[in-house]
């Protein structure tokens, strides 16, 4: 097993060690109290019975208080006892919860990158917080073995009272029972797979189905699809049905060994008088009751085991080979060798331009350490960026991506994304020059407004906008900006481009630009063509 | 003052809505009867173990032989017992399985007849149709069941107890009114807290998936350890809330726990000392051995259903939560539309007539006072930004988005009348509905009846023709259903294709250049322009070379 997540969860067992111990003592206590208590009123009862029978001076010679001091006692130990073992479980998972999720988004952010950014899809995101959920609600159920030792030794010691036999057969039972449960949960195992199979395929369906709406009415599909979705979802249910079905076993599992133990105890232990008896044959019930938390934390086994076995392997990689920090000039050279060949002086305007699908937004991500470089394909400063630690060339550039690609926060929270220590004046000037400051003002909260789930309550334009004067921010010395004007009238984007024309004059930065559309790509020194048919060329642009 | 108060009002109103639309979708037929039954056979067979085991313990003295009848009665009773409770998880199952997909088929219903906006996104409609209906699995199988056994269950064991000792019955239902109000502070306030904590753990799961989908920018920043450590904080603020809310529940739970250890601990203090002949005050009974025994091993039983009932509170809580949900966007679903009658000419035009469109819980109209007359044939492109309401003007027209101000006519038909012009549109647009199948089967989703002559016509007038050439198989090709190998090009001219095979008066194009390299989109231009021929055509585009094909080209959001 890779170390990460074992190492992980192993650290925060250790952190949360006090609060787990002190969950698993009152664990303890409750199984133990329990057992005690009923096996106590057992032999209480009964042999107040016989006490009872040999008349009154017997029964008043009958020491009756000591054991129902005692039986109360028990009954106020197992609740403050079991408040006690929930409160500290809980906390032991929710301070784990607070350092397991930064911890895996540390091990994802240095993973390396293309393995990273296989995470940013919304179904390995969803399976992966899935997962996680899974693992931290782990923390919880770490008491119940000690609940069933416990349960174990007091319900043995208290059956040794009716002899050997009746705590061995007591023993067996629980010992059988958990052998039963755990083959049980193993074949649980491909029921959860299937629930989760079950569930990504409906997601998907419905998701494709879900953006085609226009279509759907035009060609009055509703109906297809509707059928086309109950379709994986009536196959949802089913994997759902047998994984309850499957769980059905534990109750009938644990009902029987409860039934079993008790008789076996109470026939077994007759030797030793009705009072003992009495006592034995509710210890042994209480026994294996005792083991009920340790029977839900099996039947969970299989999912949780399918979790963490999912995150080990996403997070099974080397980590990146360590590269040699390179000290950069604060305004580096950038040379394309392959498939271009040219060479970009610092403070440099040039397009990148060429057909869909020819590779100008991966040449970007390639600059930015989000794809592994080939050797020999770019150059900063004359050092090859294949060798370059992502660090140093993620310094270099600001980055606007083609679809934006925005936090759900506030302005505020996203514009900070790229400078934590911008200060107000710098977060208006980086609008402004993004002709978004105006739009911005008018909202309610102005820069802490809140923006939706990736900028869902922006239009198209203001989201690219908005991440423009995010990049604005960075101070990088080369701007890398995808699309920057797609989706803006002509006019906003007449506005656009002198504000960014005139900050770049200022700012003295580089611009690699990537457009489809004339007017930026018309304010460039060079346009750098990027073509499959004729091969890349460079050749020089219209300056504005 | 009257603030909050008001604000209790709404609560409580909302979580009555809330419990209506739950009681209205889980309604079945029958299951949760058959596993309530299930669950009091349960309690039935527990008064035949507490007999099996007493009796043993009677008949003790007269040795093994006279035992091993109680003792096999105390034996099966345990393992009927499970079969009752296996049989009872099952049949709730079967009940939840039945309601999640009738519940999931009314969601999936109204998303796919939702009025445009207000309802959210296709993520979060996602999450609610797969979920938020996954969400009512633990309070139909669990829930419900338990708080049917839980109002007879006890009622039975309190019968049997009685039948022993009456005096012990009296005991336990004593104990009964503290349970139960501990019970009511449990599922009230406590139940309130905790469905807010329950939506405070949602949201941090949906931080941590945020910023995973957000990782390139946050990489590109060099922003890791900050996110992380915002990841964190926020991670540690909510467990500081978390654990004071878990105080109070835990706390209600503990008093439940503790009412039934009491009342345990009585009943047996109480078979104890009537047995010695000790207590202090008089009673109408005189316990046997038997008696004392049975009504001792019976007493956890008591309570055993009702904290069945709060252990499924949590079931309930999620199942609530989702209501909410689910209750929305089944409000958000447009009216059944009466069969919409058929067309008065052959070839209608279309005039807005300052039409403004807003959607549900918007500030800005989305598109306002719009007027504009489409000549029948006549090809019309809309220009603007994004967000300057082209692509809404489209979606009025097939009951997509709300019409708030101004009329639409449809030739000399009210759109009103007709509900939608869907009936009568081929549509075309930027991202193609792809299936998993042949390009066929892709094709065929638009008429399944279209003849082998009519599709190939369609592929010729659509330029599918080279696409063909290059697959093997030509139109039986098989695509996957992310379309994989198909270039963005060929998804719109696999998406016009389908536009021309249905021989509609309109077509409704929704830009379906973007993002075409310029050779690829006059390529497709060319193709376009074939397909408006004869119909009454609106395209929604940034792209002035494709606008240029029309005969108006109208300039939308300039006017403010």
């Amino acid at each position: 097993m890779t170390p990460f997540l074992a190492s992980l969860l192993a650290a925060e067992r250790a952190r949360q060690r006090r609060r787990l111990v002190r969950a698993a003592l009152f664990a303890a206590l409750v199984a133990a109290a329990s057992v005690l208590l009923l096996g106590l009123s057992g032999w209480f009862i009964t042999a107040a019975a016989a006490a009872g029978a040999g008349g009154p001076i017997v029964a008043r010679a009958f020491n009756y208080m000591l054991p129902s001091a005692t039986i109360r006692l028990l009954a106020i130990v197992r609740t403050g006892a079991r408040y006690g073992e929930r409160l500290a479980s809980h906390d032991a998972a929710l301070g784990a919860l607070a350092r397991i999720r930064p911890a895996l988004f540390r091990a994802i952010a240095a993973a390396p990158v293309t393995r990273a950014l296989s995470f940013a899809t919304g179904e390995a995101t969803a399976r992966m917080v899935q997962d996680v959920d899974t693992i931290e609600t782990r923390f919880v159920r770490l008491s119940a073995p000690w609940s069933a030792v416990a349960a174990l030794g007091s319900g043995v010691g208290l059956t040794l009272l009716g002899g050997g036999a009746a705590a061995l057969a007591t023993a067996l039972c629980l010992g059988l029972l958990l052998v039963a449960a755990g083959l049980l949960a193993r074949r649980l195992e491909a029921p959860g797979r299937a629930v989760q199979r079950a569930t990504g395929a409906l997601k998907e369906e419905f998701a494709a189905l879900a953006e085609a709406m226009a279509e759907l009415r035009c060609f009055g599909l509703e109906g297809w699809a509707a059928d086309r979705i109950e379709t994986r979802s009536r196959a949802l249910a089913d994997a759902q049905r047998a994984q309850a079905r499957a769980h059905g076993w534990f109750e009938l599992l644990h009902a029987l060994a409860l039934g079993i133990a008790a008789t076996a105890a109470l026939l077994l232990s007759a030797q030793a008088g009705a009072a003992i008896a009495a006592l034995a044959a509710l210890a042994a019930a209480m026994t294996v009751d005792g083991a009920a938390p340790l029977l839900r934390s099996l039947a969970q086994r299989g999912s949780l085991r399918e979790a963490e076995a999912r995150l080990e392997a996403l997070l099974d990689t080397a980590l990146p080979a360590e590269r040699r920090a390179t000290p950069m000039s604060d305004a580096p050279t950038i040379e394309l060798l392959h498939p271009l060949s040219c060479h970009l002086a610092p403070g440099m305007r040039v397009a990148l331009v060429g057909p869909s699908g020819i590779g100008k937004t991966t040449l970007v991500e390639t600059l930015l350490g989000l794809r592994e470089a080939r050797p020999g394909q770019i150059r900063l400063d004359g050092v090859d960026v294949a060798t370059l630690p992502a660090e140093t060339l993620r310094r270099c550039f600001a980055w606007l991506p083609q679809d934006a690609m925005l936090l759900s926060g506030t302005v505020r929270d996203n514009l900070l994304l790229s400078r934590p220590d911008a200060d107000d004046t710098a977060l208006w000037h980086a609008l402004h020059d993004a002709v978004l400051d105006e739009r911005v003002r008018a909202l309610p909260q102005g820069l802490d407004s809140w923006i939706g789930e990736n900028g869902a309550r922006l239009s198209g334009g203001e989201r690219r906008r908005l991440a423009l004067a995010r990049a604005y921010l960075a101070e990088a010395p080369w701007l890398l900006l995808d699309e920057p004007t797609e989706g803006l009238d002509r006019a906003t984007e007449d506005h656009v481009i002198n504000r960014m024309t005139s900050r770049l004059a200022a700012t003295g930065q580089g611009l690699l630009l990537v457009s489809h559309r004339p007017r930026p790509t018309a304010t460039c020194e060079r346009l750098l063509r990027l073509d499959l048919a004729r091969g890349p060329t460079a050749q020089p642009g219209v300056a504005a | 003052m009257t603030g909050r108060m008001n604000a209790i009002a709404t609560n409580k109103e909302m979580a009555q809505a809330r419990r209506r639309y739950l009681k209205a979708a889980v309604a079945d037929g029958g299951r949760t009867r058959q596993s309530t039954a299930l669950l009091l056979l349960d309690s039935i067979a527990a008064i035949g173990f507490a007999g099996g085991l007493a009796g043993a313990v009677v008949a003790l003295p007269s040795g093994v032989a006279a035992m091993l009848p109680y003792a096999a009665l105390a034996a099966l009773s345990g393992g009927v017992r499970g079969l009752f409770a296996m049989l009872s998880a099952r049949m709730g199952a079967e009940g939840a399985h039945q309601a999640k997909l009738r519940l999931r088929h009314r969601i999936v219903d109204a998303a796919l007849h939702r009025a445009v906006g207000g309802t959210g996104t296709s993520g979060t409609l996602m999450s609610a149709v797969v979920d938020e209906v996954d969400a009512i699995d633990g309070h139909v199988a669990r829930f419900l069941p338990a708080r049917q056994a839980a109002a007879l269950a006890p009622l039975i064991v309190l019968a049997a107890t009685a039948f022993a000792s009456p005096v012990a019955a009296g005991i336990l239902a004593a104990t009964l009114l503290p349970f139960i109000l501990a019970l009511a502070l449990a599922g009230g306030a406590a139940a309130d807290e905790s469905r807010r904590q329950f939506i405070a753990l949602a949201r941090l799961s949906g931080l941590f998936a945020d910023r995973l989908r957000a990782l390139p920018i946050v990489l590109a920043f060099r922003a890791e350890e900050r996110e992380a450590q915002a990841l964190g904080t926020a991670a540690d603020e909510l467990a500081r809330r978390t654990i004071r809310v878990l105080r109070m529940a835990f706390l209600s739970s503990g008093a439940l726990e503790f009412f039934a250890a009491l009342s345990v601990a009585l009943v047996a203090v109480y078979a104890g000392f009537n047995l010695l002949g000790l207590l202090p005050f008089p009673v109408p009974e005189r316990l046997s051995l038997g008696q004392a025994f049975f009504v001792l091993a019976l007493a956890p039983e008591f309570y055993g259903p009702m904290r069945r009932l709060a252990a499924a509170y949590h079931d309930r809580q999620a199942a609530e939560t989702a209501a909410e949900r689910l209750s929305a966007i089944e409000a958000a679903r447009a009216p059944a539309a009466p069969p919409t009658p058929a067309l008065s000419e052959r070839l209608p035009g279309i005039r807005f007539e300052h039409v403004t469109i807003r959607y549900p819980g918007e500030d800005r109209a989305a598109l306002s006072d719009v007027s504009l007359d489409v000549a029948p044939g006549k090809i019309v492109a809309l220009i603007g930004p994004s967000g300057s309401g082209k692509s809404s003007l489209l979606h009025l027209l097939l009951g997509l988005a709300p019409l708030s101000g101004g009329r639409v006519r449809i030739g000399d038909m009210d759109l009103g009348e007709l509900g939608s012009i869907a009936p009568f549109a081929a549509w075309a647009g930027q991202a193609p509905l792809i299936i998993a199948g042949t390009i066929r089967d892709n094709l065929l989703l638009a008429r399944p009846d279209a003849s082998p002559q009519e599709i190939a016509e369609a592929v010729r007038a659509a330029g599918l023709g080279p696409l063909l050439l290059k697959r093997r198989c030509g139109i039986d090709s098989p695509i996957d259903a992310r379309g994989g190998g198909l270039s963005g090009g060929e998804r719109r001219r696999i998406a016009l294709a389908r536009a021309l095979l249905k021989p509609a008066p309109f077509l409704l194009l929704d830009e379906p250049t973007a993002h075409l390299d310029a050779a690829s989109e006059a390529d497709l231009i060319a193709t376009i322009t074939h397909a408006c021929a004869g119909r009454t055509t609106l395209i929604a585009t940034h792209s002035a070379r494709l606008a240029a094909i029309a005969d108006i080209v109208v300039r939308l959001g300039e006017a403010e």
